[in-house]
């Protein structure tokens, strides 16, 4: 369903999407669920119960992912995503399931997104392809990057569609100059478009991003023209493979290192801007650059300055709720639909899912120690390890897979509240390790501390937050039977723990900014630190405190006892928060550590510490834990410390067993779907997109997207790379300006850029192009235009001396080509003047040879009429099909059927004597002579009469030979009445009548589709039709054979059955041409001559020309041309002569009075009083007999129409 | 009526015009998904819509002939199918008006029924500065074709469009209806307003049968 929204509608592998029809925005519902779990199932989840199959088991809520899908599904589906926090999941390694691995800052190409929320995206960083939480990632999109993106969109789609041969794509290069297109616009917007400008100059760290971003392009180039030479020499279809799995990998690292570039030239505006500027324009900028609270971060710094912390709270919420749709009001709405949920899923696997989620949460905490380093890079390891910006992130991420988890378990399934009391213990453990850091930092900074507290007491309140809601949550659910946290008290707790994770973020992030500031430096109390994961992951089974049974507390089993080792029964005790003194738990031991002069916060943290003996307090607020302590000793805990051996045994084997159940859920449906789709292309397709090339990769160094330090993986491209990057880069280009469909070719452009296109310096460019081009650039452009904008072209590529000799020459070439085989003397002799002097001063400068050849073809045009160098009239057919159409030469033309009776009659014709009936000739040569005589003009027919609807002008119409067809196609129906009517006998008009049927049998035989149509709509027109007697006399053979000819060009269904018929037709044939005037009318009327390119953030997008209507018009001609190939039959010059003569003579008056003659004759011939017409009491009867048609047509018409009748029956019937 | 409002319905019309009176651009407009970016006429489901008329889905298939006008001797083949007709001219060409009338002639001795639901459009309504067609006038040759309605178009600014084939689609709902019940219940039941004029067209057919039948 989200697929379904995906603008880019590629030929992505969309492991999902037959899930999709489940779910509109209130679906996302456990039976939803369970369909699509069990569709994707098969062979490997046996062991699996449903309500495992959907995610994978790891710390990330699905609840929330659908509901950041649902508040972005109706804008956009976005293609690209950026990490803001890590995602590890433990068993990513596991070989059957794909799930990606995140680091912050990673930006991921998402192919689609499931409903539960989990996305198949390509990780850009290593070309590996799996599945990732959405709710760890959020849009990404940012202005400068937008075309490059786009571009790497367009890249992956054309490398990947198996639809266009290899040959045809890769012998253009035109796959490439959108990436090129792109890295230029990301640099020209940051002004850094040259190494010498003042930006780059003075930042060093974007100057070696600058630098590596052209060598990644610019090994992008060079694989490209491998791929080029392979087309030259036969190569293996996987080395060709291979290449493109290289560039795919390489146009990733493009997009990568383009976006650490971003991220570097962010940084250096903000520090560069003062303080004050800042608040406004970190709003605006929050539109484009989605906050990423922990990456991001800065960007937020001086934006709270002042404002009071509930008022920066709720605006980041609302700034959220655009952004990443976790608003508040999302976030309610989705609350009916969790409850249902919640729970199915906990009733049918009871036994496997609380293990799972606990072993989850130990992952995380085992993972986290290795989350890394991101400002301080340059320092080595071991002193880094007590950095206070180590400890910032270390401290932060830990609070994050906590939130994290938190979060994903509240979405995933219901939970147990002793979960819920580990869960939130650890949160608060780590919130109040991440805040002891910020205090320490507070400390050494005195000049922004206030910034920084406020950040930190709003991030203390929502943790302090956070606990309440935990509590009241516990507290409620223990008044039920039931242990199992009620569904619609997540909702609570979620907003709780998301406000966590973003206040999180914002301390963090001045924090850092603080540190930019202030330098880093050691942290004193550090190594207590290092330490500090230890205990709580212990324990962290734990179920909260117990034992301390209250009155009224209720005793609380474990949801699925059976399974497991009984893990001692929870006792929730109701009026003991055991919650909030969880996390706080003030170790003693800490507190020395920390010196922080803790101001506000202290005074609210002192009043409520002790939960397990404070138990009467049931209304309390939520005075956080004491902050300050950073660790609590394990005593503090709960009485469930002695268990923890025993928890972490049937924790580690609980882990595994969930990792599996995870994995066959995820790939199963993965691996199903792709089997599912039988196309070859698509499985290839993903063969390509999962190779990925991870050991050229270090992610641990390029992960951090706001470091320098991200830097380190670039800077061992050699010299020469940069030089050809770099002078690509500085190509002028205008290939931003083009749009292409998704088979890479060309839909729409700016003339200077259709007129680059048609002047590639690399590529020979695509004859399609061209000869639409050609055909129909006066629809667009005036021919001084297109003349200025070729001199343009010329002119311009001098800033790229390395291509500016092919160019030229191209531009040359298509100057030569306009002149020589497609100048229209009348309209174009305006841009002679422009093209003369182009050629007299700068092209002989350039080009003599060239120079002097284009000004003698300047010379010629202007004084002869017609192509200097007639060019084959099919030229556009040419190119999409065969000429191996053509009948060979030597096949023997027909003989003649003339007999010597005929010749005489038609010689005494000729003397002055009686014209000879039609009926004397033999059907057979007679169509013969039809098709001649069509054929000729057909043949004539220029592309240009059929472009601008030419032909329907009144006057002065230059579509001469078009008409001329329509011309000849009425006259010959009114040959065809003529010839019968003008018999008074009923048996003659029926025996003619039965010779035009066997002529239009005989046309049809010759693939004459046009005297065929011409010939049926006499012979079914209403003047002919209703000579009943007439028709009586004609056998029922020939009636039949009639209805099958009629059927053939039938107009219903838009000509379904003539298209299919002239579909792959092969010449020689006639079509009917009025089927392509038709198109070609309707080509022009329903498609706009411009369309809007997709804008570029801040600009509207620009009008560009709408290349894909022209496209389609030339198709179409294309399509008519490919039949202008002559019939190989003997013209016999009596016959044509005769024929010639009846023509004229039915043509004698105008036609619309012929045909009220030919009507009034059949009237006359055959009255009408024999038939009277039914009276509205015989409407009446005809309609009481069934039809419920027009019944005042039919029922008079059926006495005597033959054929139309059947087709209104049917219409009735079909209706009624 | 109502027992039939649930079923689907396909409907013929027929688009009919002199060149260059942007019967193609009001087609299309009509036609086309606004969603959809570029508009192939080539295929089969071009010229087909769904729409939905006083609560019933009607699928029109619209034949429209805009491109082959100069084909004359096959409007014939055109007419046939269709059930009602859209009689499209330009308001800035009073010689597009009066093809009409030999169009709709043609239509009427094709149907053999001289109460073919029929709309007359004046189109490019966007063009007053160069209108040479009065609305008046020719809102008169519309009453004199059998009271047709008349609305006038902007196909280039999608005005009326819609309006137009749906006035034309329930005009060919009504006479499906109307056809199999009595002449009397026919005019009072379904019909209210229009029975004036239903009534007088009636008798006017009447009359032209018996001359119709002299010739």
């Amino acid at each position: 369903m989200v697929k379904a929204d995906n603008p880019r509608s590629s030929a992505l592998v969309a492991p999902l999407s037959i899930h999709k029809v489940e779910g509109r925005a209130q679906d996302f519902s456990a039976p939803a669920r369970h369909k699509s779990n069990n569709s994707s199932k098969s062979s490997t989840a046996a062991s699996s119960t449903p309500s495992q199959m959907t995610p994978p088991a790891t710390p990330d809520g699905s609840q929330e992912e659908d509901l950041m899908q649902q508040a972005e599904r109706p804008p956009i589906f976005h293609n690209f995503l950026r990490a803001f926090y890590p995602f590890h999941p433990t068993y990513a390694v596991s070989d059957t399931t794909v799930t990606l691995p995140l680091n912050e800052g990673d930006v991921v190409l998402v192919h689609s997104i499931h409903t539960n929320g989990w996305a198949d995206g390509t990780l850009l960083i290593s070309g590996a392809r799996g599945w990732l939480p959405t709710n760890y990632c959020e849009a990404y999109d940012p202005e400068s990057l937008r075309t490059l993106l786009q571009a790497l969109l367009n890249f992956w789609d054309l490398m990947r569609s198996g639809h266009r041969s290899d040959a045809e794509l890769f012998g253009n290069q035109e796959f490439m100059r959108g990436i090129i297109a792109g890295v230029r616009y990301l640099l020209e917007k940051s002004h850094c478009l040259t190494r010498e400008s003042p930006l780059v100059q003075s930042n060093d760290g974007l100057r070696r991003n600058r630098k590596a971003l052209l060598s990644e392009l610019s090994a992008l180039v060079k694989a490209a023209k491998r791929l080029q030479e392979f087309i030259v020499t036969p190569t293996s279809a996987d080395d060709v493979n291979d290449v493109i799995d290289e560039m795919i990998l390489k146009a990733f690292k493009i997009v990568t290192k383009g976006v650490r570039f971003l991220d570097i030239l962010e940084d250096d505006r903000r520090k560069r801007q003062p303080l004050v500027n800042r608040v406004m324009e970190t709003v605006v900028e929050e539109s484009s650059v989605p906050p990423t609270p922990p990456a991001d971060s800065t960007s937020f710094e001086g934006r709270q300055h002042g404002d009071n912390l509930s008022d920066a709270a709720s605006r980041r919420t609302s700034s959220h709720s655009t952004a990443s749709g976790m608003s508040t009001s999302t976030r309610a709405a989705e609350q009916p639909n969790t409850p249902s949920r919640q729970r199915s899923p906990g009733s049918h696997s009871s036994a496997t899912t609380p293990e799972r989620r606990m072993s989850r949460s130990g992952s995380v905490v085992a993972k986290r120690p290795s989350v890394s380093h991101r400002l301080s890079m340059t320092i080595p390891a071991a002193q880094r390890h007590n950095l206070i910006s180590e400890r910032l992130n270390v401290g932060h991420d830990n609070l994050l897979s906590h939130l994290g988890s938190f979060i994903g378990r509240l979405h995933l399934q219901s939970q147990s509240t002793a979960d819920l009391v580990v869960t939130i213990r650890h949160t608060v453990t780590a919130g109040k390790a991440l805040l002891a850091v910020v205090e320490a930092v507070c400390a050494r900074d005195t000049q922004s501390a206030d910034t920084l507290d406020q950040a930190r007491s709003a991030m203390y309140d929502r943790i302090n937050k956070l606990v309440v809601a935990a509590r009241d949550v516990i507290k409620s659910s223990g008044l039920e039977e039931d242990d199992v946290v009620m569904p619609q008290e997540n909702g609570r707790l979620l907003m709780a723990a998301t406000g966590c994770v973003k206040a999180a973020g914002e301390c963090v992030a001045k924090c850092k900014f603080v540190l930019d500031r202030i330098g880093d430096f050691e942290f004193e109390g550090g190594l207590s630190f290092d330490v500090d994961p230890a205990p709580y992951q212990a324990n962290h089974i734990s179920p909260g405190p117990n034992g301390t049974s209250v009155p009224g507390a209720k005793a609380l089993a474990p949801l699925d006892p059976g399974n497991r080792a009984p893990p001692p029964p929870l006792i929730i005790p109701l009026y003991e928060k055991p919650l909030p003194e969880v996390p706080v738990g003030g170790s003693p031991g800490e507190k020395d550590v920390m010196p922080r002069p803790q101001p506000p916060l202290e005074s609210v943290a002192e009043g409520d510490d002790t939960d397990e003996t404070n138990s009467s307090r049931s209304s309390f607020l939520p005075p956080l834990p004491k902050l300050h302590s950073p660790l609590m000793t394990h005593d503090d805990y709960s009485p469930t410390d002695r268990t923890s051996p025993q928890d972490g045994e049937y924790q580690a084997s609980l882990r595994s067993g969930s990792i599996a159940v995870s994995s066959i859920g995820t790939t199963s449906s993965y691996l199903s779907s792709v089997r599912g789709s039988e196309s070859s292309m698509l499985s290839q397709t993903s063969t390509r997109a999962t190779t990925p090339d991870v050991s050229n990769h270090a992610p641990k160094n390029t992960r951090g997207s706001l470091s320098d330090s991200s830097l380190s993986g670039s800077h061992s491209t050699i010299a020469d790379d940069l030089d050809d990057g770099e002078s690509r880069m500085l190509e002028k280009t205008f290939a931003h300006q083009l749009m292409y469909n998704k088979d890479g070719q060309i839909t729409g452009g700016t003339l200077p850029a259709l007129v680059e296109r048609l002047t590639t310096h690399d590529s020979t460019p695509d004859a399609m192009f061209v000869s639409t081009f050609y055909l129909t650039f006066r629809l667009f452009a005036s021919p001084i235009e297109l003349a200025t904008a070729l001199v343009e072209r010329f002119d311009y590529v001098a800033e790229s001396p390395h291509i500016a000799a092919p160019v030229r020459l191209r531009v040359y070439n298509v100057f030569k080509g306009w002149l020589e085989s497609h100048w229209k003397r009348l309209v174009d002799l305006e841009a002679l003047s422009i093209i003369e002097s182009f050629a007299k001063v700068k092209l002989l400068a350039v080009l003599p040879h060239a120079g002097r050849r284009l000004l003698e073809l300047a010379g010629k045009v202007s004084s002869t009429d017609g192509p200097l160098v007639p060019r084959l009239v099919s030229s556009m057919g040419k190119t999409n099909t065969s000429m191996s159409q053509y009948i060979p030469a030597d096949t023997p033309l027909p003989t003649p059927n003339l007999s010597k009776a005929q010749t005489a009659a038609l010689k005494n014709w000729k003397m002055g004597g009686s014209s000879p009936d039609i009926t004397v000739f033999d059907p057979l040569e007679l169509a013969r002579q039809l098709t001649i005589k069509e054929t000729n003009i057909f043949c004539a027919i220029m592309p240009d009469e059929l472009l601008g609807s030419e032909w329907t002008k009144r006057s002065g119409s230059n579509a001469v030979n078009v008409r001329a067809m329509s011309t000849l196609s009425t006259d010959l129906s009114n040959l065809v009445a003529d010839t019968i009517l003008h018999h008074d006998d009923f048996k003659k008009r029926a025996v003619t009548i039965k010779h035009w049927i066997k002529i239009s049998q005989k046309c049809l035989e010759l693939n004459n589709y046009d005297s065929l149509m011409a010939i049926i709509c006499t012979l079914n027109s209403s003047t002919i039709v209703r000579l009943k007697a007439t028709w009586a006399a004609v056998s029922p053979r020939r009636k039949d054979m009639l209805k099958g000819l009629q059927a053939i060009v039938e107009p219903d269904k838009n000509y379904a059955v003539l298209r299919r018929r002239l579909h792959d037709h092969v010449p020689p044939c006639l079509p009917f041409v009025g089927t392509y005037l038709t198109d070609l009318t309707f080509v022009d009327a329903g498609n706009p001559a411009t369309k809007q390119l997709p804008g570029h953030g801040d600009s509207e997008g620009i009008q560009v020309i709408n290349f894909d209507k022209h496209t389609r018009t030339a198709k179409i001609i294309g399509e008519l041309q490919r039949f202008q190939i002559p019939y190989r039959l003997t013209e016999i010059p009596e016959l044509q002569e005769w024929m010639q003569a009846q023509i004229v003579r039915v043509k004698s008056s105008p036609n619309q009075e012929q045909v009220q003659q030919f009507y009034r004759k059949s009237l006359l011939l055959e009255p009408r009083a024999n038939f009277p017409r039914p009276s509205p009491i015989d409407h009446t009867s005809f309609g009481s007999a069934g039809s419920t048609g027009s019944v005042s047509s039919t029922g008079h018409k059926e006495k005597f129409d033959l054929f139309g009748w059947t087709h209104s029956r049917e219409r009735q019937l079909s209706a009624s | 009526m109502s027992s039939r409002s649930s079923q689907r319905r396909d409907y013929h019309i027929v688009v009919l015009g002199a060149g260059g009176v942007g019967k193609s651009c009001l087609t299309a407009q009509f036609v086309q998904n606004v969603w959809i970016e570029s508009y192939d006429p080539t295929i089969e489901d071009s010229y087909r819509k769904l729409i939905e008329v006083d609560g019933r889905q009607c699928m029109l298939e619209i034949l429209d002939t805009a491109g082959t006008e100069q084909f004359t001797a096959m409007r014939e083949l055109y007419m046939k199918t269709g059930q009602g007709f859209l009689l499209v001219f330009s308001i800035t060409s009073q010689s597009s008006l009066n093809e009409l009338s030999e169009l709709r002639e043609q239509i009427i001795r094709i149907k053999d029924d001289d109460n073919v639901p029929i709309v007359i459009v004046g189109n490019k309504s966007d063009l007053e500065e160069d209108r040479m067609v009065s609305r008046a006038k020719a809102f008169a040759v519309s009453q004199s074709w059998g009271n047709a309605p008349y609305y006038e178009t902007s196909a280039r600014r999608r005005a009326n469009v819609d309006e137009v084939f749906i006035d034309l689609c329930r005009q060919i709902i009504r006479k499906d209806n109307s056809a199999p019940q009595a002449f009397d219940d026919d005019i009072s039941g379904v019909y209210g307003q229009g029975r004036k004029d239903r009534r007088s067209r009636q008798s006017r057919r009447r009359k032209k049968d018996r001359s119709c039948v002299i010739l």
